[in-house]
């Protein structure tokens, strides 16, 4: 531990010089943190803005499709026809709503009826996307209730819930009867109970809640459920979640990074940036702890030549200077993390007029562990160059000169 | 009694390209121990290379070198670095102390590396080596707070911290004013003669020389002179 000692000795004689080095890495871990909580912030703005109104997993019927028959006869073969007409559905839901109950990486479950469907209000007719639910978990997928502009959420018998967009084609308003066509031909006069506006327009335009009761005879699923949308507590273990679903219950389960990937190739190019733009940092960094040893091993040559002349070991001396870069490294990285929460943290705190945050930004992703140990690391791995040339000192050209 | 130093038919030959340049033509030197001798001899005549490799900074292209009755001149780097730490003493024309430690650190410096810190006991001698070297008031300045001749006396207490067989000196008074000057050759003679120390002070100094024991003059790679000190000057 004396070459510790020698080494503090080192960093204290300059002073100046030492904090400027400290500085530097600083600088360096700061705008490391900075990025990557930036990188990260980005990331889950994106994530919640796509899973915050949606199933992070869907539980769907496998699709069916027409198969080649084995026969006996090989002159003559048989192919097995899907009815199109008939509509797929999940009939044992009730027991995957238990098994997905049991999990405790499950934050809700809807078990759904899907499908598609007219209103027609007068010689208006538009198309819409009917999400048939338990009125009583209306919100677990999608927080409709909270999104109400116009009436109540209280679906009833035969009440329908519809998107502000939707409402104002048809001239719709809360109170008002609509005629409900599905795609098998039936009709009923339901009655808009709600309008809501989630501002994405494919839900506002295009979507329609009623009770799961009402829809049966409509859809004409007296038992079953053609969907089961969950969400999870953590939204990023939905792939490895789906996967385990459609092996437990050999439905197609469905994760919405699958229904996303164009999203998902988004967070992974953004990703990658980060890391080259961290990368670029810490070399930067690094080098900046390289040159600075490297000149402090110069200017010490005398020093290094009689330490050496009277005997201290190449190692000893080797040990002074990767000292000296643990020091740099641990305390420049140290200090870095601290400025990086503390910049990250003030910039959280902005907000636009409509107190959303100015800058999406995640001041606890901004991997202060990784960039610690990483700049430690590579802080003592930048004093081995000048760490060996010091210990590799010729004594006597040293002294000489 | 056995020689502290016993040097045989040393030849050093350097390459400088194709070119070959013999500098030590065949060198025999033998000193007893408590001797105080000087190495005499004009630029280029080898004596700064003698003194490297006997305090084993440079190997010999030939030759015998045994201290303190060991042979040394086949010694690794490490082995070499070990012997030096423990048997010998250092004392450059510049002194080279570590700028940022204090007096005692400087002198305690050569032991404590090897033993990984400084003990109380090193401590100790360090002081007394500096109380010996007239320096009891300085013990705990920086080295760079010293003056010329103080750094050059500190230099000598940490020569004699692992109580070296024998003591190298190279010019030591040679970045020094003359009353400072007077002074170390005064202190390194004290310690010669209190102490028992062997000293091999290579220099161009006469005056230098007029103050040691023995005269051992170099000239052009040979020993051209080696003889007992008829009278020490003060």
């Amino acid at each position: 531990m004396f070459a510790l000692s020698v080494a503090r000795r080192y960093l204290f004689s300059n002073p100046s010089q030492t904090a400027l080095l400290i500085a530097g890495v600083a600088l360096g871990v700061t705008a490391f943190v900075f990025i990557t909580a930036l990188i990260q912030g980005l990331a889950i703005r994106l994530t919640d803005d796509v899973t915050a109104n949606s199933a992070h997993v869907s539980l769907e019927p496998l699709t069916r499709v027409a198969r080649v028959l084995p026969s006996p006869d090989a002159d003559v073969e048989s192919v097995a026809v899907v009815s199109t007409f008939q509509r797929r559905q999940i009939r044992a839901w009730a027991s995957t709503v238990e098994l997905l109950r049991s999990q405790s990486s499950v934050l809700a479950i809807s078990p759904q009826i899907s499908g598609s469907a007219f209103l027609v209000k007068g010689e208006a007719v538009a198309p819409v996307a009917v999400t048939a639910i338990d009125p009583s978990g209306l919100d677990a997928i999608s927080p409709i209730s909270t999104e109400l502009v116009s009436g109540d959420a209280n679906l009833g018998a035969d009440g329908i819930l519809i998107g502000v967009r939707l409402a104002e084609n048809l001239g719709l308003s809360a109170g008002q009867p609509v005629l409900f066509r599905t795609d098998r031909g039936i009709d009923r006069l339901l009655t808009v109970r709600g309008v809501f506006q989630t501002g994405l327009q494919s839900l506002d335009e295009r979507v329609a809640y009623l009770s799961i009761q009402t829809a049966r005879p409509l859809f004409r699923l007296p038992e079953g459920v053609t969907n089961i949308e969950i969400k999870l507590i953590d939204p990023n273990s939905a792939r490895e979640f789906a996967a385990f679903l459609h092996e437990a219950t050999g439905l197609r389960a469905t994760s919405w990074q699958e229904k996303n990937a164009s999203l998902e190739g988004a967070l992974t190019a953004q990703a990658q940036t980060g890391t080259l733009i961290q990368l670029f940092s810490l070399i930067s960094v690094l080098i900046g702890i390289a040159s600075a040893l490297s000149l402090s091993a110069n200017r010490r040559r005398g020093e290094i030549g009689i330490m050496r002349a009277f005997g201290v070991s190449r190692r000893f001396i080797a040990a002074v200077f990767v000292w000296q870069g643990l020091l740099i490294g641990m305390v420049g990285a140290g200090i870095g993390c601290l400025s990086g929460f503390a910049l990250c943290a003030w910039l959280a705190s902005l907000t636009k007029p409509d107190g959303t945050m100015a800058l999406p930004i995640a001041p606890a992703e901004g991997g202060y562990v990784a960039v610690f140990l990483l700049t430690t690391l590579g802080a003592v791995l930048a004093s081995v160059i000048p760490a060996r040339s010091a210990a590799r000192l010729d004594p006597l050209e040293a002294i000489q000169q | 009694m056995s020689a502290v130093l016993d040097v045989r038919e040393i030849r050093m030959t350097f390459r400088n390209g194709d070119e070959l340049t013999e500098v030590l033509k065949g060198i025999d030197l033998a000193l007893e121990p408590g001797e105080l001798a000087a190495l005499l001899g004009a630029s280029g005549s080898g004596k700064s290379t003698l003194l490297s490799i006997v305090g084993l900074l440079l190997r010999p292209t030939t030759g015998t070198i045994t201290i303190a009755g060991q042979r040394v001149e086949g010694f690794s780097d490490t082995e070499s670095a070990l012997f030096r730490n423990q048997r010998l003493g250092f004392i450059f024309q510049f002194h080279h102390l570590l700028p940022d430690f204090t007096a005692t650190e400087n002198v305690a410096f050569p032991a404590a590396a090897p033993a990984g810190g400084i003990t109380p006991s090193m401590r100790q001698r360090a002081r007394e080596l500096l109380a010996r070297v007239g320096l009891s008031d300085r013990m705990d300045f920086p080295a760079r707070r010293l003056s010329g001749g103080q750094k050059q006396r500190v230099a000598i207490a940490r020569a004699l911290m692992n109580k070296p067989d024998l003591v190298l000196a190279d010019e030591p008074t040679g970045s020094l004013d003359r009353i400072a000057a007077e002074q170390v050759l005064d202190l390194m003679r004290e310690v010669n003669r209190e102490d028992g120390a062997t000293f091999l002070i290579c220099t161009h100094d006469e005056h230098v020389a007029a103050r040691c024991t023995r005269r051992i003059t170099l000239q052009d790679g040979h020993v051209e002179g080696n003889a007992q000190a008829e009278s020490i000057s003060k």
